[in-house]
């Protein structure tokens, strides 16, 4: 890379930081305002960490089993090149067909190209939030081809044009009260349709067997896929990832490449702490394992076949930055099993939600996963929206250390000067105080005296100059009145006098 | 000239020579399944408080005669006049179809067509049954959950079409967890093209997390242990 090339890049990196930073800041801005939002996270997120909690603490062994589950997946990833070999050896001779993506265009190119060679023109989608990364609605729609979300959270998003906020509760910035005029305008739902939840429920039910019945593919995600039987995993609690894996002649499968566990046990051991993770479930109502297409009888034994399943099973595999990831200092966040659980448990992302993060993927996952497969260009901001509490840490299954990678990804911003002008200056100043005693004593001073006049409470609601930003969503404390030094000199002078 | 399988595959191969991946190991992790965490006092009665803490309902039966009194009450109470099965020898339960005909219970034959407008059609109609029937392979006492393979004359439609669904389940068949019976049992993965665990029936809590049965498989999950 040239000199100029190189400045070129990093001018265009500090552009989009800039004006992604600011983006970042209106849309907490528009969170932090909006009390519905409000209270309707606190209560979810509330909900589903307690469940969390309760569900570990019925389960025995349960730290023997997040070990366990860490190391399965560290294992599986330092050896990825070879398990998707063996998977997708295994897969085809089940019966599928694997399609590598490098991008998420050509994911979606390929989901089309599927659909195309079926004549299909009406698509059932299970929640998948690969298929969010790679915007195959978009694609599908594009190509003529009707596709329909089949997860009540994910409808009820896909009738409304919005995207889901949350990995496991896509819809926890709705209440009931929009979801109901959503049924109304976009589905004519009469009054009794939407009197309560059950009977909104009762409806989408009706409403998507319609669809379910018609469709010509199905579209689905992957949980984890099994290398040593090249099997697919899938859970739900609604049953439209079953549905939508059965009803339809073709199924297509996105599967994130770095998604494997080497054999049906470590499969287990995953699975006894996924849905204890994301809602506190011992186990999620439907765990799905897919080998293979419906299995036709041989010549031999007429109508010895199984008699329904899809007659294709398409494995789309996406690498979509994942690589990038995985050669990279964040590696580790690919272990991640996307639970949700360090969402309900992040004070930031309790207080903002998954909009406000601006990416497919929300709350300290997201703002490891985003910079990770995209770069930190557009995405500098996110690694500074932790409070770096550790809690995501202690409730992740896989034991992946975000609050070590949020500080990787700080450090990148730092290195690339991706942060503020006045921060750099800031810092520098710092540095030339704090390496100087005579002059750190005296600002020490100053500043504690500032401090006890201007906040006699303890806070600062409101800082100066740039320093205004970090209080536009928190308060500061104020420095103590009297500074470490004043207070700790009598002490030694006190002690030196005893000895 | 590579395709994109060489690429991505030498993509990921590169990455690895740069990753920091930290708790790996060149050998395979190991986890056995502690002997204590593998036999609960009462499995069967753990099984069934699981499951009834979900929302399905467990019977117990000893013959041909109780299992078919059983499965012609739950159909009486939702005015079913047809089920979807297994085979009867798949449910391992000799004689059940024909005592079910006796008292007036059809089974519905449901093999779909290969192709795509008879596929169409025979959904459509099978999409009116209001009861499943089959069997179970293993059930899970720590979770409620049943465990069923799909093969020949073991469709899973059966357990996920109709709002009901019913299953019999042999009592020696509960394990422990999913860890314990795929332990015991690693041949059930990949024995058919699918093995399903089904804890209880299906839920969705989408809406301001509320607690919903029904909304795209059974509503109802009876089962019928057996000896």
């Amino acid at each position: 890379m040239s000199e100029s090339t190189s400045r070129g890049a990093a001018a265009k990196a500090h552009a989009e930081a800039d004006v992604a930073g600011a983006a970042f800041h209106t849309r907490i801005d528009t969170a932090l305002g909006d009390g519905k939002l409000r209270q309707a996270l606190s209560m979810t997120t509330g909900r589903l960490a307690t469940g969390r909690a309760t569900a570990f603490a019925a389960l025995p062994y349960a730290e023997a089993l997040r070990v366990a589950a860490q190391r399965i997946r560290a294992h599986t990833i330092a050896h990825l090149d070879r398990y998707l070999v063996e998977f997708t050896t295994n897969a085809e001779r089940a019966g599928c067909r694997i399609h590598w993506a490098e991008t998420a265009a050509d994911a979606a190119r390929m989901v089309v190209e599927i659909a195309r060679a079926s004549g299909v023109s009406l698509a059932v989608k299970s929640k998948s939030m690969l298929s969010e990364e790679i915007e195959l609605n978009s694609a599908l729609e594009s190509a003529g081809i009707r596709v329909v979300e089949t997860d009540l959270g994910e409808f009820v998003v896909q009738l409304a044009g919005d995207r889901p906020s949350h990995i496991i509760a896509p819809i926890v910035h709705r209440r009931r009260e929009d979801v109901a005029a959503l049924f109304r305008e976009k589905l004519g739902a009469t009054d009794e349709e939407v009197a309560t939840i059950p009977a909104m429920t009762a409806f989408a039910r009706k409403t998507l067997r319609d669809q379910f019945v018609g469709a010509g593919m199905g579209v689905s995600g992957v949980n984890l896929a099994v290398a040593d039987t090249g099997s697919l995993c899938l859970v739900t609690n609604e049953g439209n990832g079953r549905l939508t894996t059965t009803l339809p002649r073709v199924h297509v499968a996105l599967l994130g490449l770095e998604r494997l566990v080497p054999t049906s046990a470590d499969l287990s051991v995953v699975l006894q702490l996924l849905a204890r993770s994301a809602t506190g479930q011992a186990m999620p109502v439907y765990t799905n394992v897919l080998t293979g297409p419906r299995r036709r009888g041989s010549a031999a034994d007429a109508g010895g076949g199984e008699p329904d399943g899809p007659d294709q099973l398409h494995i789309v595999i996406v690498d979509n930055g994942r690589t990038r990831l995985l050669g990279s200092e964040l590696a580790e966040i690919l272990y991640c099993v996307r639970c949700g659980a360090c969402l309900n448990v992040c004070p930031v992302y309790r207080q903002i939600g998954g909009h406000a993060y601006g990416g497919v993927y929300p709350g300290p996952v997201g703002s490891v996963v985003m910079p990770g497969l995209e770069g930190l260009g557009a995405w500098s901001e996110l690694p500074q929206a932790s409070s770096l509490c550790g809690a995501c840490r202690d409730v992740c299954p896989v034991r992946i250390d975000l609050p070590r990678l949020l500080l990787k990804l700080r450090a990148q911003a730092v290195r690339q000067s991706l942060g503020p002008a006045w921060l750099r200056l800031g810092m520098r100043i710092f540095a030339a105080v704090a390496t100087r005693p005579a002059v750190y004593r005296h600002v020490g001073n100053l500043v504690g005296r500032i401090g006890a006049a201007v906040a006699p409470d303890g806070w600062l609601t409101r800082l100066p100059g740039p320093l205004a930003a970090w209080t536009q969503s928190r308060d500061f404390p104020a420095p103590a009145a009297k500074s470490f030094t004043q207070s700790w000199r009598p002490k030694r002078g006190a002690e030196r006098t005893r000895r | 000239m590579t395709n994109s399988r060489d690429r991505v595959l030498g993509a990921v191969r590169d990455a690895l020579l740069r990753a920091e991946l930290p708790h790996s190991s060149a050998d395979r992790p190991f986890y056995a399944v502690p002997p204590e965490a593998t036999g609960a006092e009462d499995p069967i009665e753990q099984f069934a408080q699981a499951l009834v803490a979900l929302a399905g309902e467990v019977h117990h039966a000893h013959s041909l005669a109780t299992i078919s009194d059983t499965i012609i009450g739950i159909a009486r109470a939702s005015g079913a006049s047809s089920y979807l099965s297994w085979n009867e020898d798949a449910i391992e339960c000799a004689g059940l179809v024909d005592t079910l005909t006796s008292r007036g219970l059809h089974r519905m034959a449901y093999d779909l067509p290969f192709d795509q407008h008879g596929r169409d059609e025979r959904i459509r109609v099978l999409a009116q049954v209001g009861i499943g029937v089959t069997g179970a392979d293993a059930a899970l006492a720590d979770s409620g959950a049943i465990v069923l393979a799909s093969g020949p004359g073991r469709g899973r439609l059966a357990s996920l079409l109709p709002p009901v669904h019913i299953a019999v389940v042999k009592r020696d068949r509960i394990f422990p967890s999913l860890p314990a019976l795929l332990v015991a049992r690693p041949d059930l993965v990949g024995a058919g093209s699918n093995l399903v665990a089904i804890a209880g029936p299906s839920r969705t809590a989408d809406i301001e997390m509320t607690l919903t049965h029904g909304v795209h498989g059974p509503k109802h999950v009876h089962v019928i242990l057996i000896p």
